[in-house]
């Protein structure tokens, strides 16, 4: 488990070229998902709509630890990385700890600058769409 | 069946292929997912990024022509140099680039039809080495914004009731939507679109694997579906420029319309400009 800071560090750290081989790290490191979810017929319930590449969530809490699961198709390459650094940075977490992540975990990273506003479009809202559902989750339990 | 008014500025993936050695050719990877020229591109080609590289980086335009000569020199591009583009979703990055390169004055520009899918989907060669190409002296001529309109352009142009084609998502030309479906907005306080333009989205000009449509087919489209034709002026826009980029290239090329615009302000501009006409 890498820590929310040391992504940010490691982000910051990098020039243009280092990003894009970070992305690629990130993109290639991203587990796959357990046949449980893959397998599902209402795999579309745990779309992020707002994203245009299909992004699936799947959050579970497992003694006290959220365990944060997803699912980008290869040739989306640069999608993937980026939601390969939510679930690196926020795989098992407490759902408390997650909660109280700081809102500006993305901007903080310096995508924006360093790669163009618009390539981290829907980033923000797979991490939101992570925030609410630790919330739900532990709102129910 | 009709061909292409100017055929020969599309290439197959055949073609590249035999011209990858070719040193009067330069192919030109330019995509929207900035990784997949690292994970892998075709033989000997160059990356441009169109946001980092192409565009000015502080004030919004394109790239200035001194930007531009050094980024060609630095990438071993010659003036007389035929630089083939190729990109993802459906070339419309490759486009874009191609239209930049034509403000810029560069002549020779072409298009791999398919763009990258299709050389995936033909199980060609990927590869990940960079080519290291000796650094050349690129002088930009001329550039020509005879293929690019601004805003007051539009304005004027929309007042003579030329035509206008909006290139956008049907939502977004009827604004219900200020953006493209499921892109997190960027910028414009109001929906809608210029009027008189029609709406032809871009994509209806691509095939499902990535090729432009026949002659036949884009002629049933711009012409007999919306009324557009080769004698009229037409200006194309979209929200940045980038989609109508694709267009501007079909009208102008495919279909050999010798007076076709790019409007690159487009809907962010537009759509924030105060009393700017706007029809829903």
């Amino acid at each position: 488990m890498t820590s929310i800071d040391e992504i940010v560090r490691e982000f910051q750290d990098a020039d243009h070229q280092e990003m894009i081989e970070l992305l690629i790290d990130y993109s290639e490191s991203l587990p796959e998902i357990p046949k449980r979810f893959s397998e599902r017929v209402d795999k579309d319930l745990n779309r992020v709509h707002e994203c245009e590449t299909p992004v699936f969530i799947w959050i579970e809490i497992e003694d006290g630890k959220v365990n944060i699961f997803a699912d980008v198709p290869e040739p989306f390459p640069t999608v993937r990385g980026l939601v390969s650094i939510l679930v690196s940075a926020f795989d098992g977490l407490s759902p408390e700890e997650i909660e109280s992540a700081p809102v500006d975990f993305i901007s903080r990273l310096g995508l924006a600058q360093k790669l163009g506003i618009r390539r981290v479009r829907g980033l923000s809202a797979v991490y939101a769409r992570i925030k609410n559902e630790v919330k739900k989750y532990s709102e129910v339990t | 069946m009709a061909d292409y008014a100017n055929p020969e500025v599309l290439v197959s993936t055949d073609w590249v292929q035999e011209h990858i050695d070719d040193p009067g050719v330069v192919i030109v990877e330019s995509n929207e997912d900035i990784l997949l020229y690292e994970i892998g591109h075709i033989r000997n080609s160059v990356k441009f990024d169109w946001q980092t590289e192409l565009q000015d980086q502080l004030i919004r335009d394109c790239v200035s022509k001194e930007s531009f000569e050094a980024l060609l020199s630095e990438k071993g591009i010659s003036n007389d140099s035929a630089v083939v583009f190729y990109g993802d979703r459906s070339n419309w990055w490759a486009c874009y680039a191609l239209w930049t390169f034509k403000v810029l004055g560069h002549e020779k520009c072409l298009i791999m039809d398919g763009g990258r899918q299709k050389w995936v989907d033909e199980g060609r060669e990927l590869v990940k080495d960079v080519p290291e190409r000796a650094k050349t002296d690129y002088k930009v001529s001329a550039v020509d914004e005879s293929i690019r309109a601004f805003r007051d352009d539009v304005l004027e142009h929309m007042s003579s009731g030329e035509s206008l084609v909006d290139v956008r998502s049907p939502k977004e030309y009827s604004g219900e939507l200020l953006h493209m479906e499921a892109y997190p907005q960027e910028g414009a306080l109001r929906g809608g679109h210029i009027p008189g333009a029609v709406n032809v989205p871009w994509a209806t000009a691509a095939n499902e694997d990535g090729t432009f449509r026949s002659a036949d087919e884009l002629v049933e489209i711009y012409e007999k579906g919306q009324g557009l034709s080769k004698d009229k002026n037409v200006i194309a826009y979209c929200r940045i420029g980038e989609r109508s980029s694709h267009t501007w290239f079909v009208l102008t090329y495919l279909l050999g319309y010798e007076n076709v615009r790019n409007y690159d302000g487009s809907w962010t501009e537009w759509g924030n400009l105060v009393r700017a006409p706007i029809e829903k």
